[in-house]
């Protein structure tokens, strides 16, 4: 909400109509002949795109006969993995891929192997022999390379063609030489030296990773576009609008400045083979008649949408330079909708009964290959003879790819008994990396003349003055300014961090943690995104996937479920899954919420520790707080970084000497003593620390136990050793925090720290969380929160009784069951 | 589960107790930790006439004996014992009244005397608050119906100090015994030595819940399964089943031998001085001995030492501030070695005394089990100079680490200066120390430093 941008009533309200332009269908009417005559294509590069085509056709036809025949030219073979194959959409794949330059990026979905074919053939046509060999070379050390290299004596882009089918077959085979190692296979391959991104086998997946990417080529100033190919029916997803949303917002145009103005370079490439598994999306499953029309509820661009019949190469080809042009002089994004028809079923099992034999042999008898050599032939480029020797060709080469990619020798899958840990070590990249760029950070004047920074350097970083007296509110240096902190220095380090969520500029967040950054910074490294956080976490995807580093925020904890996918599927997957190729630098701060009951106040830090791959903190201190995001700052990995808004205005009480004003990192996965004690040890996961102090407070003062309290700080990792040690000493432990009990990530400490614990034990460890139903009213949520007299409780019933206590709350073994057996 | 119902305990008439006219006699308590004990030998029998002052019956505790005499006169008109068995002190054990009298109620169990399978078989008895009024109602040793739960630490705890987690009274939640249970039963129990310990978790057996100075060897099932046992023979041997106190004495001992690394160094000193000390004694009509000397010696050269003056616990060692002598007393029922705590605050003549009080006492059966625990004494001295004896090992009473043997004096030829040789008395000194603990050098310079306080020996008598 920009004060430049003044909503003024008499226009808004005036009377009016909102017009939409004509979207054009099949507008193309050319034929081969006519854009040889045109000079818009060679001879030689039409051939070309009939030779893709074919090769991709060939590719499909192989794993086809694979997956259902057990085997490819009478060479048996078993492929479990998926394969969802493309065979039918060969134009609209090398259509779209010929235009694209080695900076163009391409996205894609489960059934993208023609376009990853299209697009790494035309990036070895377009780069010379010295680069691909570079290219090759480097790749893996040349193991992919070597095991094609072997006995081949043809030419470098020969070679090449069989180094990109090999790469991509051996990924689909699982197999160590693939092109991610055999982690990725079908729906993920992508070898990023020739521009080919991640496919994603979420259906819409890409639909806002792709923006993202889109977008670090816009802050970075990086050549290209970025192209999203998406399935018809993941127009359904409501990621891919979000996507959409975010790819076309006004800001780009109406308030980013200077060579920053302008659309996103994004294309949505819709690969309309008209159906989503069986159901068709014209006339069944979606209300759109022609994907097209979605541009036209998008922006006032329409996002310059049309149908191209993707049954015509040149068709396709012919879209994407008027398209690619648009792109250039900054009026992206655009929709393409791209018709064209799949042979094959969604996958080898599907029998295809929910479409008639005479519709697909209609289509066949249309094949975008046969009639595409038909016109080669009567544009006298080629002849028949040709076109066969071009099949014999590549069935041939695709016959020695197969029988290379699924040689156990040469081709061999990774050895997890060997090494049975090697996947663990693949999970994080836990690198330290000061900067992403090379880049001069963009900002608007000097740190020491942002206003935040001149207000904290005022205020007293620790609880109490020199004097010992308790610092007044106004001149607390609070938690916020601990993140603050962190963030300011690591935005004038990384040229390529940008941070952006909801109300990040001009309000600063919605909890002023981001107060003075707007000052600091440019529009293009900070800024309000659309009420999107699946687009919000899936932008940040793809921004980090190309290189960058970045800061999304969801506000409030439980918005992670309108991220689901972002943050269970892609968010922690993608660097193992890439084999290590790629980084995910993200930190992405998710506030847990307090006061506004049942959808605004959930600890949800179980459900994120519960996916392998992401590393989840929740300081709750101002030294933690900053010195925990400095360390994720300056990793390589992806962080899910929890805030309290029930703590962002405390000080620090526990670091001596108060917050260090200079540069620090906590180490991620070391629970902290924040009291010493002998008697009971407390651990806890957030803000129920200080609910924990006033409790051990009251066991010192009434029943003369000495409580120790650890901090948990990282939940993943999670060092178990400084809390054994405690359990040591005091043999008793209550595991608190303001998560609902089931399913909590305290049950996975307990557990844990009953079996490496358990002759310490004096008592079962004690789990203290919320209750299994809703938040309610901030004034009555004394009954949802564990509060210090829970502890006292739990400690009085199941750990030691204490002398004289009379308990409030109900810990018995008898409650406990009730509770279980009515679900909550 | 069986066990022992309505056991009575009257605070204000410890032995006994009246019901009706009838008075039963109860198994007295014998020293503090003392937890049940063995009758040894029933000197009336049911029917017999008691006078005020009859010895009724005999009976012992690891190490002491004692005799109950009757404190009422009449008949006995009820035994609920015989001869061997494991009783609960404070259980009734007899009843004397007047012919005819109703006994009812006054059984230890409703009418069926206990047998020595129900004491084996009450694992997870309980002692539970002593002082109860008598006429309190429920039985005092608590019997939990349920198998008690230990918690993890506390079973550690337990199984560390040897003590029987399971018998304890859980103060934790549902009764759980916790660490707090084990640590108060620890320090409510004299200190257990590694030896018991490693008997206690080899053999299975339970220690004491209160624990008693022995570290819970009166929980040994063969102190209750064999008592009961007559006398076998086939004409050319008699078969005698072994008295609870030889078995324990076989049992430390050989567990001495075989849980430590015993040797033993032996040497002279001149005993001139000591001799003429004990003359002095004499003349001044003071009852100090040659053992008194050389235990005061002892005491003297284990100040010196505090590395003998100590205990071995395995992984550490316990030095004492004071010394605790032992003295192994030669008795009818076995070997004894009491102590006399503190032994360096005392003068020579107050060491005499003391180590005569001990002595006497472990002879007369009236010893405090307290102070037999081979863990109550620092260092023992054995002396067995009176029997001639010139030269032994004596073994160590574990956990101390040491032992003093002495032995009788020779005249031995000394070289007195100048060439002249002459026969002077010599007493034998045999130390077997624990190599575990000490080394040899160390063992040497403390055997030499008795020698020298023994020849040197400065008292005023």
């Amino acid at each position: 909400m920009p004060k430049a941008q003044f909503i003024d009533p008499a226009k808004v309200r005036a009377k009016g109509e909102v017009t939409f332009s004509p979207i054009p269908v099949n507008a193309y009417d050319k034929n081969v002949k006519e854009e040889l005559d045109a000079k818009n294509f060679t001879k030689e590069d039409l051939v070309r795109i009939y030779r893709d085509m074919v090769v991709i056709r060939e590719f499909e036809t192989m794993l086809h006969a694979v997956k259902t025949t057990g085997g490819y030219n009478g060479v048996e073979y078993n492929n479990p993995g998926p394969a969802h194959l493309s065979a039918g959409q060969e134009a609209a794949a090398v259509g779209m891929a010929y235009t694209l330059t080695l900076d163009d990026y391409i996205f894609g979905s489960h059934r993208s192997h023609g376009e990853i074919l299209a697009k790494g053939l035309r990036s070895i046509e377009q780069l010379s022999d010295a680069e691909l060999d570079k290219i090759m070379n480097d790749f893996w050390n040349g193991a992919t390379v070597n095991v094609v290299k072997k006995n081949f004596s043809g030419s470098t882009k020969e070679l090449a063609i069989r180094f990109l089918l090999y790469g991509a077959l051996a990924e689909i085979f699982a197999r160590e030489t693939g092109f991610n190692k055999g982690l990725g296979g079908s729906m993920h391959t992508f070898f990023t030296p020739f521009g080919i991104y991640p496919n994603n086998a979420i259906v819409g997946g890409s639909g806002s990773i792709a923006v993202g990417a889109a977008l670090y080529k816009k802050v970075n100033r990086k050549k290209g576009l970025v192209i999203a190919n998406l399935g018809d029916a993941s127009m359904a997803c409501g990621p891919v609008w979000e996507g959409l949303t975010f790819a076309a917002m006004d800001q780009f145009t109406q308030l980013w400045e200077g060579d920053m103005k302008g659309g996103l370079p994004f294309v949505l490439n819709i690969m309309n083979n008209q159906y989503g598994m069986g159901g068709q999306t014209c006339g069944e499953t979606m209300g759109y008649e022609v994907a097209a029309r979605i541009g036209a509820g998008v922006n006032p661009q329409q996002m310059h949408a049309e149908r191209v019949d993707g049954y015509n190469p040149l068709a396709v080809i012919d879209a994407y330079r008027r398209k690619k042009e648009l792109i250039e002089k900054g009026e992206g994004p655009v929709l393409l909708d791209v018709l064209t028809y799949r042979y094959s079923g969604h996958s080898p099992s599907d029998a295809s009964s929910y479409r008639t034999k005479e519709e697909m042999e209609l289509w066949e008898a249309n094949d975008c290959i046969v009639a595409y050599g038909k016109e080669l032939i009567e544009a006298g480029i080629a002849k028949q003879d040709d076109l066969d020797a071009i099949w014999k060709e590549i069935k041939d080469t695709m016959f020695d790819t197969f029988k290379l990619a699924i040689d156990d020798e040469l081709s061999p899958r990774m050895d997890l008994k060997k090494n049975p840990e090697l996947l663990g070590t693949m999970t994080f990249s836990n690198e330290s990396i000061d900067s992403f760029s090379d880049a001069t950070p963009e900002v608007n004047h000097p740190m020491e003349e942002n206003p935040r920074v001149k207000q904290i350097a005022g205020k007293v970083r620790f609880v109490t003055d020199k004097e010992g007296k308790p610092v007044s509110k106004m001149k607390q240096y609070q938690l916020r300014d601990g993140i603050f902190e962190a963030l300011i220095d690591r935005f004038y380090k990384d040229a390529s961090l940008v941070a952006y969520g909801e109300e990040n500029r001009d309000w600063g967040g919605a909890f002023a943690v981001y107060r003075g950054l707007t000052e600091a910074l440019p529009y293009h490294r900070l800024f309000n995104s659309p009420i999107a956080e699946a687009s919000i976490v899936g932008t940040a995807i793809g921004y980090a996937m190309c290189g960058g580093r970045v800061v999304p925020e969801i506000m409030y904890c439980d918005f992670l479920g309108r991220c689901g996918d972002e943050v269970f599927n892609q968010l922690p997957k993608w660097q193992a899954m890439s084999g290590n190729l790629l980084k995910m630098p993200i930190v992405l701060r998710v506030s847990v919420g307090s006061k506004y009951g049942a959808q605004h106040s959930q600890d949800w830090t179980s459900l994120v520790a519960h996916i392998p791959g992401l590393k989840v903190v929740f300081p709750v201190t101002p030294y933690d707080a900053k010195g925990l995001m400095n360390a994720a700052l300056q990793g390589s990995d992806p962080v899910v970084f929890f805030e309290s808004q029930r703590i962002y205005e405390i000080g620090e009480m526990f670091h001596e000497g108060g917050v260090p004003e200079g540069y620090y990192e906590i180490p991620f996965g070391e629970p902290d003593v924040k009291r010493a004690g002998k008697d009971i040890t407390i651990l806890t996961i957030g803000a129920t620390l200080y609910r924990a102090l006033d409790a051990a407070k009251e066991l010192e003062e009434k029943y003369g136990m000495s409580a120790e309290i650890i901090d948990a700080r990282s939940l993943v990792p999670f060092n178990y050793e400084p809390v054994l040690e405690s359990l040591k000493k005091t043999g008793r432990i209550v595991i608190a925090s303001d998560a609902s009990t089931r399913g909590s990530f305290l049950n996975d400490l307990a557990r844990n720290i009953t079996e490496l614990g358990f002759d310490y034990l004096d008592a079962p460890p004690v789990v203290v969380g919320s209750r299994n139903w809703i938040t309610p009213a901030y004034e009555l949520e004394d009954a949802f929160f564990p509060q210090p007299s829970w502890i006292i409780d739990a400690i009085h019933e199941k750990i030691v009784p204490l002398k004289g206590h009379v308990p409030t709350s109900n810990f018995t073994d008898a409650e406990q069951i009730r509770r279980a057996k009515a679900g909550i | 589960m069986k066990g022992f119902k309505g056991l009575h305990n009257n605070k204000k008439n410890k032995h006994i107790k009246k019901r009706n006219m009838a008075t039963a006699v109860i198994m007295p308590k014998q020293g503090q930790s003392v937890e049940s004990c063995i009758l040894t030998e029933l000197k009336k029998k049911k029917g017999d006439k008691v006078a005020i002052g009859d010895v009724l019956f005999a009976y012992e505790t690891d190490k002491a004996s004692f005799e109950e005499e009757a404190k009422v006169a009449g008949e006995i008109l009820e035994v609920f014992f015989n001869e061997g068995d494991e009783i609960p002190v404070l259980v009734n054990v007899l009843v004397i009244g007047e012919p005819g009298e109703s006994i009812e109620g006054l059984s230890p169990e409703a009418g069926a005397p206990a047998t020595v399978e129900a004491v084996e078989e009450k694992p997870q008895t309980t002692i539970a608050a002593p002082q109860q009024e008598a006429a309190a109602p429920q039985p005092q040793i608590a019997y939990s119906s349920t198998a008690s739960a230990v918690s993890p630490r506390a079973r550690a705890l337990a199984d560390k100090h040897a003590i029987d987690a399971a018998a304890l009274k859980g103060s934790g939640p549902g009764g759980r015994v916790i660490a707090d249970d084990v640590e108060a039963a620890i320090s409510a129990s004299p200190r257990t030595t590694p030896l018991a310990k490693a008997m206690i978790k080899e053999g299975g057996l339970h220690a004491p819940a209160t624990g008693d100075g022995l570290a819970g060897m009166v929980r040994s099932s063969g102190l209750s399964a064999t008592a009961a046992q007559p006398a076998m023979g086939d004409g050319d041997s008699v078969v005698k089943p072994l008295t609870n106190m030889r078995k324990l004495i076989a049992r430390s001992m050989h567990a001495s031998l075989q849980n430590s690394a015993q040797l033993t160094h032996h040497l002279g000193a001149d005993a001139r001085r000591i001799m003429e000390l004990r003359k002095v004694a004499k003349a001044n009509g003071l009852n100090v001995t040659i053992n008194d000397l050389v235990c005061f010696a002892v005491v003297w050269a284990l100040k010196q030492f505090p590395q003998v003056n100590a205990h071995f616990e395995g992984d550490s060692m316990r030095l004492f501030n004071h010394v605790h002598l032992g003295l192994a007393v030669d008795t009818d029922r076995g070997l004894m070695v009491p102590v006399v705590r503190d032994a360096d605050y005392l003068s020579v003549q107050g060491l005499a005394t003391r180590l005569k009080e001990v002595a006497e006492a472990c002879k007369t059966g009236s010893i405090s089990p307290d102070l037999l625990s081979p863990a109550a004494a620092s260092f023992t001295v054995s002396n067995l100079g009176n029997y001639g004896v010139e030269m032994f090992t004596p073994v160590i009473n574990l956990p101390q680490v040491a032992i003093l043997g002495v032995n009788t004096i020779v005249p031995r030829p000394k070289d007195l200066g100048g060439g002249v040789y002459a026969f002077v008395p010599y007493m034998g000194l045999s130390l077997t120390y624990d190599h575990r603990a000490l080394d040899g050098g160390e063992a040497t310079r403390f055997l030499k430093q008795i020698a020298i306080e023994i020849e040197n020996l400065n008292v005023e008598l």
